[in-house]
Parts: structure tokens; sequence; C-alpha cells
């Protein structure tokens, strides 16, 4: 047990381990200048009647993807049902409205669609049409995307062995002139080893395709995948280029809840060998957190990613260390300082601490600073953590710290939210957000801006940028998006994995604040920069690798 | 025109208005003792506009003080708050800025709101990078002279009115492409003036590599010598940072930065809303220039003739005599603002100013459709002015928000007798030097008048001295 004396000489005690701070001392850190946007939930009108739920399997997990499976820009959801089935929701919101969505009748088996924890969206094969990693409590899938919305199970054609594990996490990423992506799958609790659950968490799987060569009508072959030994009950990972070495390596966070002798993980992948870890002898800190979800985000565009480690009590938000090298992942926690630590409701009675799950870097005001989104929720009745744990949305603030708004935001709901997804539904220029709570109907969030008097406006300036190349990766996964607004820079990674079982595809979102132009330069996977395109903010653009202007997009 | 200098003290300073002057003493060196706002002032009668109008003149002339917030010790002229990394050494820098006392320092000839003289010129950057320069090395800045500002609330009108007919034809062609499912390509005009062409994609993406004169956003920018400013809003806000160091709250304020004295002047909310709507006012009512119609017969007869040369030579072509506008209706804040500059979104009224209340509007004449006809000889698009065989107005070396460094807005002439001297920097001091300066696209029109008898070059400067601003 650990008891800390905080800085307002308040004696706080946290549970085994878990800082816990008062609120208080928190919110007076940390204050923000910016308008609050306000949302709206506004499931039912939109027509998203999900609830994900089922027994302990899936009091993890609940994840959605969101992506465009018709062609029309706009982003569509999958939506994890746990015991229940995963359906398919067709965005048709109008331009700036209210959200509408109309379910998809899906012609995959009951079989496949049952006991789904969540999944991510990529295009597997190159063909232009994104296709889902799905995570199961059993054989996860591969699931082929055509034009029309639909998916065929490709594991067959793929030689993708889904296992039987009960997968909880995902990530991918092109490693370099790799012409299919190299999918990491993390795993949970191995239900039939002796003195399950306690100490007995999977392996987790990293799956390289064979192939060489990007030629026509070439398959994925994920015949030959590796086991990434040890495992230990993992709820995220995410391919990240830690060390600006342009290869990436595998972040994994683990709930500390049933391994013993682990800790958090950081793979590293050298070109054509196996994934080894990094050790204390590199400089990786022995870190044991209840690991739920990353994100990560340049925060002061230097290069290096923050990490954002969403747990139970306080979440962690790692900074590279004085002390890291190149070759040296050496972290040190900066949540608190910060004001980014959200490790017990902030609204209500309760003092027990949070539990964190699925966690997203966005500007959901367009003020340009970059904000933090946590979905949070008990478990399921564990006593020793708060029952009412409303979601956080933390705005970046002008002190470079975080400020909590989600009371005023609207978004305090007294669900058990797991996975979430952020996109601009409506392309209106606003983030908007559908969480999967547990037990509970999903939650769909329009962002309606600031509220002035009794109406609602649009507060910053916004871009939002999809980045197109040729031959495989066509949605360039791994790219790094900057763009420069007078003396700053703005970056952001396009990255599949992370969160909680949830991914996005489509456009990146950025926050322009009163920037009426900016300057868009991208790094492609493969390293190289673009030059600069000009843009007018308050747009939809696409950029097209080797085309010298940034398209512009008009949604209908 | 409303009277200007009466509340003018003998120290220069202003007392703006009386009944707030309780909280301050009489000879308090500030010019504003009280902000105004904006809700005081929207959806009132025109009565309540004349006074904002009056108010607007007050500020126009005023020089800032250190007490009203003047300077701007850890801010840059960039149009985005953007910190400088060390202190100013001077209040004022005649390169870099602050470098006027006052709007009507500059804006002055020959009356307050007018042109300026060369040695009112400005030195423009984007404030980001070097921008605490002190040279006039043209690397680090671009020199421009004085823009007047008479009829500008008219140039906003035919500019949100054209905007308006391109997106509507953006929004045609992609509804069009969308319907039959093949690309559509369409002609951009507006007010008869082309702007190129797009094409738009059933998919949505919009090719805009044949656009011209205008940005690809095909919002017209009315203003600066570039125009790359939309709005007497948003100029007022980027001008009254840039020379006074004087920032608007909606630019500048806690919302966007995080702080209510981002230059660090200790002064906090230098201008409220109300304010720059106040200076808004004033510039967008301000009396179009006219024709001097008080001239001899011969320069009467030289003038007429001058205008048939002057359409037969092409200047017409870009300086067009005149465009119809539809309503004289202006609004504030505009349409087509972005977040920095007030919106129509953040209020529940705007201002409304009937410009067709305005004395000087009954001069204006209208077509057969009802338009009033603004006589402003211009285009309101950019062309590329410059080129190999003429290159005097190719003198800057920096694109200013991506225009290029030989691109500008057709300069309006009503008024150009009397807002010499000319070209974009203020250096040419005759109007038959200016027309042979002109290059690039405007090289025909240029040779054309090159090439005229004497008498007919004659004329057409008889007619071009016709074009006042009255004092």
């Amino acid at each position: 047990m650990l008891i800390r004396l905080t800085a307002s000489g308040v004696l706080a005690t946290a549970l085994t381990g878990a800082l816990y701070l008062p609120a208080a001392a928190e919110n007076a850190a940390q204050i923000t200048t910016s308008p609050v946007p306000r949302f709206v939930e506004e499931a039912a009108a939109a027509g998203i009647n999900h609830v994900y739920d089922g027994p302990w399997e899936y009091f993890v997990g609940g994840g959605a993807a969101a992506f465009d499976c018709n062609g029309d820009r706009r982003s569509d959801v999958f939506l994890a049902g746990g015991a229940g089935p995963a359906r398919l929701f067709i965005n048709k919101s109008a331009t700036g409205g209210q959200l509408s969505f109309e379910e998809q009748e899906l012609t995959l088996s009951e079989k496949n669609l049952n006991k789904v924890l969540g999944a991510y969206p990529l295009d597997i094969d190159n063909d232009g049409h994104t296709d889902l990693a799905v995570m199961r409590v059993g054989e996860n899938l591969l699931l082929k995307g055509g034009p029309d919305c639909q998916f065929e199970n490709a594991n067959r054609a793929w030689s993708f062995d889904g296992g039987r594990e009960w997968t909880t996490s995902f990530s991918a990423v092109w490693e370099k002139d790799k012409p299919f992506p190299t999918l990491a799958f993390g795993n949970y609790v191995d239900r039939s080893a002796p003195g399950s659950p306690w100490g007995t968490c999977h392996d987790n799987v990293l799956a390289r395709s064979r192939n060489t060569e990007n030629k026509s009508n070439e398959k994925p072959d994920y015949s030959e995948p590796q086991s990434l030994t040890p495992g230990h009950c993992t709820l995220s990972m995410m391919f990240t280029d830690w060390n600006r070495s342009g290869e990436p390596a595998l972040r994994v966070s683990n709930d500390r809840h049933y391994y013993r002798g682990g800790e958090e993980q950081l793979w590293f992948l050298p070109p054509e060998r196996p994934a080894r870890l990094y050790r204390r002898a590199d400089g990786w800190s022995r870190l044991k957190i209840w690991g739920m979800g990353i994100a990560s985000h340049d925060l002061n565009a230097d290069g290096f990613p923050e990490y954002l480690l969403t747990s139970m009590g306080d979440t962690k938000l790692q900074t590279l260390d004085e002390e890291a090298e190149e070759d040296r992942p050496v972290y040190r926690d900066v949540a608190y300082e910060k004001g980014a630590t959200a490790h017990r409701p902030y609204t209500g009675e309760e003092i027990r601490p949070s539990t964190g799950w699925h966690a997203d870097f966005q500007d959901f005001n367009n003020d340009s600073l970059i904000d933090i989104y946590i979905a949070k929720g008990n478990v399921e009745a564990m006593p020793d953590f708060a029952a009412y744990d409303p979601d956080n949305l933390l705005l970046g603030n002008w002190e470079n710290g975080f400020a909590e708004t989600g009371k005023e935001a609207g978004i305090a709901l007294d669900r058990r939210g797991r996975g979430a997804v952020v996109a601009d539904f409506n392309l209106d220029g606003l983030q908007d957000l559908i969480v999967v709570n547990r037990a509970a109907p999903v939650s769909v969030f329009r962002n309606q801006g600031q509220k002035i008097d009794n109406a609602h406006a649009p507060i910053g300036n916004w871009l939002g940028i999809e980045l197109k190349q040729k031959g495989s990766n066509p949605n360039a996964v791994g790219a790094r998006i900057s763009v420069r607004i007078g003396t700053r820079s703005l970056v952001k990674d396009v990255d599949i994995g992370g969160g909680h079982a949830s991914g996005t595809l489509g456009f990146e979102h950025f926050g322009l604040g009163t920037a009426e132009r900016a300057q868009v330069r991208v790094r492609w996977p493969d390293g190289s920069w673009s030059h600069g395109y000009r843009v007018f903010t308050n747009s939809f653009v696409v950029i097209e690798r080797d085309n010298p202007d940034a398209i512009q997009w008009h949604p209908q | 025109m409303r009277a200007i200098g009466c509340m003018m003290s003998l120290s220069g300073l202003l007392v703006l208005m009386p009944a707030f002057a309780e909280e301050y003493k009489p000879w308090a060196e500030r010019t504003i003792l009280e902000h105004l706002r904006f809700e005081d002032f929207a959806g009132k009668t025109a009565e309540r506009q004349d006074a904002l109008i009056d108010r607007g003149q007050a500020l126009f002339v005023a020089k800032f003080t250190d007490l009203d917030g003047a300077g701007r010790p850890m801010a840059t002229q960039a149009i985005l708050a953007t910190k400088r990394r060390r202190p100013a050494p001077q209040d004022f820098q005649r390169l870099s800025g602050p470098d006027a006392n006052s709007c009507a320092s500059c804006h002055n000839d020959p009356a307050v709101g007018g042109a300026g003289h060369f040695t009112a010129n400005v030195f423009v950057s984007e404030g980001f990078e070097s921008a605490d320069f002190d040279t006039s090395d043209p690397q680090f800045s671009n020199e421009r002279g004085t823009n007047a500002l008479h009829g500008a609330g008219l140039v906003e009108l035919l500019a949100r009115e054209m905007t308006a007919d391109l997106h509507s034809q953006r929004k045609a062609a992609l509804a069009d492409a969308r319907r039959s499912e093949t690309p559509v390509e369409k002609e951009l005009v507006s007010k008869d003036v082309r702007f190129g062409s797009i094409i738009a994609n059933p998919d949505g993406t919009l090719d805009v590599s044949k656009i011209e004169g205008v940005d690809t956003d095909l919002t017209l920018r009315p203003f600066g010598q570039k125009g790359v400013f939309a709005s007497l809003r948003q100029f007022t806000v980027n001008a009254m940072n840039h020379h006074h160091g004087m920032q608007a709250e909606e630019r500048f304020g806690t919302q966007w930065t995080g702080s209510a004295d981002f230059d660090e002047d200790r002064v906090e909310s230098e201008l409220s809303r109300g304010d720059i709507s106040a200076l808004v006012a004033w510039q967008a009512t301000l009396k179009p220039p006219g024709r001097n119609g008080d001239i001899p017969s011969e320069w009467q007869q030289a003038s007429e003739r001058g205008e048939v040369v002057f359409a037969q030579a092409g200047c017409a072509e870009c300086h067009r005599p005149t465009l119809p506008l539809k309503s004289l209706s202006f609004t504030d804040p505009g349409p087509y603002e972005v977040a920095g500059t007030l919106r129509p979104e953040e209020t529940s009224t705007g201002i409304v100013h009937n410009l067709a209340l305005e004395e000087w509007s009954k001069s204006l004449e209208r077509d057969e459709y009802g338009n009033w006809l603004v006589p402003l000889f211009g285009d309101l698009k950019r062309h590329r002015i410059s080129g190999k065989r003429q290159n005097a107005f190719g003198n800057e070396l920096l694109g200013q928000r991506f225009v290029d460094r030989d691109v500008f807005l057709t300069t309006e002439l009503w008024g150009v007798d009397t807002t010499g001297p000319y070209g974009h920097r203020g250096d040419i001091t005759t109007l038959d030097q200016a027309i042979l300066s002109h290059g690039g696209e405007a090289l025909n029109s240029r040779d054309a008048y090159a090439a005229l008898p004497d008498k007919d070059r004659d004329s057409l400067i008889a007619f071009l001295r016709t074009l006042i601003i009255e004092p």
C-alpha cells in the first residue's frame, strides 16, 4: 500500500500502487480558457441501438471500428457485440446535421459475428477497399472488404490462423518494402491453463506476411506467425516509431490484474528477424499497471511521440527522458504535471479510483491544442473502484497541460465505457464520438461546438486530411502529417492500433485555431518527406503521393 | 461626411464618450475610456449605428497610448497570435512595427481614410520568421504603399456577392457531377468577371488547377494590394495589431491564446468586438470616390475622349468601370469570416448598416435590373502584372499568403487622381509611368497605350485625373 502526501497536504491513499490525488488539487492546477465543445447524445435518434454485453470474457473489449465502407468518405461504424452479434451501421448523416445511421445486414455467419470484442479497419490486401481485423473470443478474423460494405472471411485465403485465444488487442504496420501489413494480436487470459485466471496469460502473436513483392493478384500469406513470448494479458498494443528510426516497435500494455512477473512491454522489430523485447539493459523500466489502452501523440512536435496509458487509478503519460538514447527507451511520467492523471471521477461523490479504457488524442474544440478523451467504467462491480465513473474530456491548454471538461461537455454519463471511435461523422469540422459501453447502449455523441447564449457555434478552424498512395499500403499507415500554422507545427501519425479494441481509418483531423491557411507536409511511410501543400482551412483535402497539389473534397 | 476631429483635444488625445469619463480624469492619457459592447449595437436602429460610425471615426484618428494598450513588446505583427523570441528593443519600429500612432497617420490623403505618401509605406511580412527585421532589404518584407479606404463598404459587398456566386457554381458543379457520375467542368463567372473553371468529379473531389485570379477556396479577398483580406473586419484586426500593437480580443484574447494580455504590455483586452465593429462601421460607410465635375471644358472634353481610349486600349478589361451590386445592406460580421475574426455564428444578431441611407448612395447609378453600379474601375481579381519584358511591378521577392510575388489584385482606379504615388510600392509619381509599368497579363494594354498618339495618351490621363476622393 502506498501512502502519499499531496501538494495540498491532504493525505490520500491509493490501492496497490495507484496514485490517488484529490481531484481538487488537480483541477486547481489546470484550467482552460478555450471554449468547451458541447456534445449531445443522440444514439436512439441516430439509429444506433446496440449493446455490448456478455459474461466474464466480455468484461473487457467492447470495441468499434470507424471507416468508410462504401466510398462516400463518411465514416461508417462496425460495433462489437460481445456475446451478441457484431453489427455494421452505415453513415447517412447529412452534412452538418444530426447523426444518422442505417444498419447494414452482414452476410457473414452468425458464428463469425458472435463473440467479437473489437475490430480495427485497414486495407490488408491493398485493393482500395477497407478490410477488418476482428478480435474474438476464439478464432480471430480477417474480413476482406468489398465495395458495397460486405465482407468475407479471408482467413483461409490469406493463410491466417485466427487461433483460439481470447484476443483483446491488435495493431498493424507496413514494414519497410513489405507489400502487406505485419499484424500483431494481443491475447488475454488462457482460461484453460492450470490455475487460471491468475498468472495464466496467453502469448501474443506477430504475423508477418511471407510475400516479398506486391504482384497483381498476390494475396497476403500469414502462414508463419511468430509467438511474442511472454504475453502478459495484453489489452492494448500499438506499432510506433518511438525513436524516429524508421523502423516500427510494438508497444504493449498489459493488465497486472492477471499476470505474474509481468510489465509493460516494448518489442523491437528488426527487419527480417524475430521481434525481441527491450530489456532492463536497454533502459526499459519496469512499469506495472492495469494497462487498458494506449494512445500516442507527439505533444511537442519533436519527432518523439508521447504515450498515454490508461489504467485503474492514475493514467500514465510517458515522455522520453533525458537519459534516453536512440536505442534506449527511457521514459518518465508527466501525467501529474500536465493534469492528465484522470485518476478518479471528476464529478459526483465518488472518491474511489477510476477505471480507464479507450484513449485518444484529438482536438475536439479546434483550438489547435490537442485534447484527450478517455473512456471510463467499472470492470463490472469492483468494489474498490468507482461505480459512477464518467468519461474524461481533457482539453489541452496553453500551459501545455490538460483541464477536465467532461461534465460541461455533456459526456459524463453513468455508463461503463470501453472502446470508442472519434471521427467527424457529419463532416461539419467537429470531431464526434461514439462510445461502446458494457451492458448499456452505445453512446453516440454529436459535437455541436461551443455554446453561446442558447445556441451552438463552431469553434476554431480545422482541416481534414486523407492520405493516398499507389500500390501497397494505400492509406499510408505509418506516415506522419505535419501541419504548419504560423510558427507552430501540429503533427499526427497515421497508425492502426492502440486504444481499447477500437480503431479508425479516414480523414485525419486537425484543429487550427485562428489560422486561415496552412502548409501541410507528409512524411510518407518510406521516410521521404513531401513538399509543402498549401491549403485553406475549414476544408477536407486528399493528398495523393506524387500529386503536386492537395485535392479538395467537398461532402454532399 | 461626418466631421472629423470634433472630439480631438488639444493634446491629441480623445475623450470618446464623456459620459464614461468618471473613471478617468479629463486629462487622462488615454484614447479609449470605455470599450464598446457589440450587443449594444447589434440589431439596433440607424441612429444607433450612426453613433457607432462616429465612434469608429474617433478610433481611426486616435493616437493610441501605452495606457490604451499600444505596443506589443512580446508579440509579432503576425495575423496569428505569435510570441516574439525576445522583448522588442523599441516601442516603435518603422519596419517591422508597430509603425504608426493612428490609422489616420498613414490613411490621410486627401482625407482621413485615404491613401498615403511614400513616407507612409508599410513593410509587410508574415511575421512568423524573422519577424523583427530592421532592414528594408526585400528578402525580409515587401514594401507597400497605403491604400485608400473610401468606398470599402461597397467593395466588400461586391466581393461577398461574387464569393456567393462562385460558391454556388462550385456546389452546382459538384451536384451535377454526382448526378451524372461523370466529371463536370464549370466556368466560374461573377458579375461578368471570369475566374477560370473547375472540374468537379463524381466522388466530390475538385480539380482547381484552372482557377484564375482568386484563391482556390473561391473566396474573394478584396483588400490589400495582393487581395488577401476577405473583409474590413479581418483587415482591421490584423492592422490594429501590426501597426499599433492594439490587439483585438476576437483574435488575441484568452479564447485563442490563454491570456488577456498576449502581447505582455500590461493592458488586457485592448480592443473589444464593439470597438472593432466601430472601426468597420466607419470604413464601410466612407463615401466612395467620385468624379471631379469642377473642371474646365477643355479638360472635360479630353476626359470624355480619354474614357473612350481607356476602353479601347483594353484597360477596362480589368479596370472595370462599374460592377453591379444587388444589395446595399452591409452586415457585420460578414458571411465569410473564419475563426479569429468575429463570425455570424458567434453573435445572436449582427450589426446592419444600410448603405442606401447614406447620402452618397444617391449618386450611384442603377442598371435595368435595379443593381447599384459601383464605379470602382476594378474587377476584384488578381492578375500576374509583371513579365519578362516589363517587370517593373515584379519588384517583390516574397509571396504573400499563397499569392505569388508578381501577382496583385487589380487596383481600383476610383479616386486615383488623389491617391498617388502609384504602384504597390508607392514609388511611381505619374499615372503615365504607372500605366507603362504594367507587364504580364496587362502587357498588351500597356503596349496599346504606349502606341497611342500623344493626344490620346494625354486624354486618357485627363480622364483618370477626374477620378477623385473628395476631401
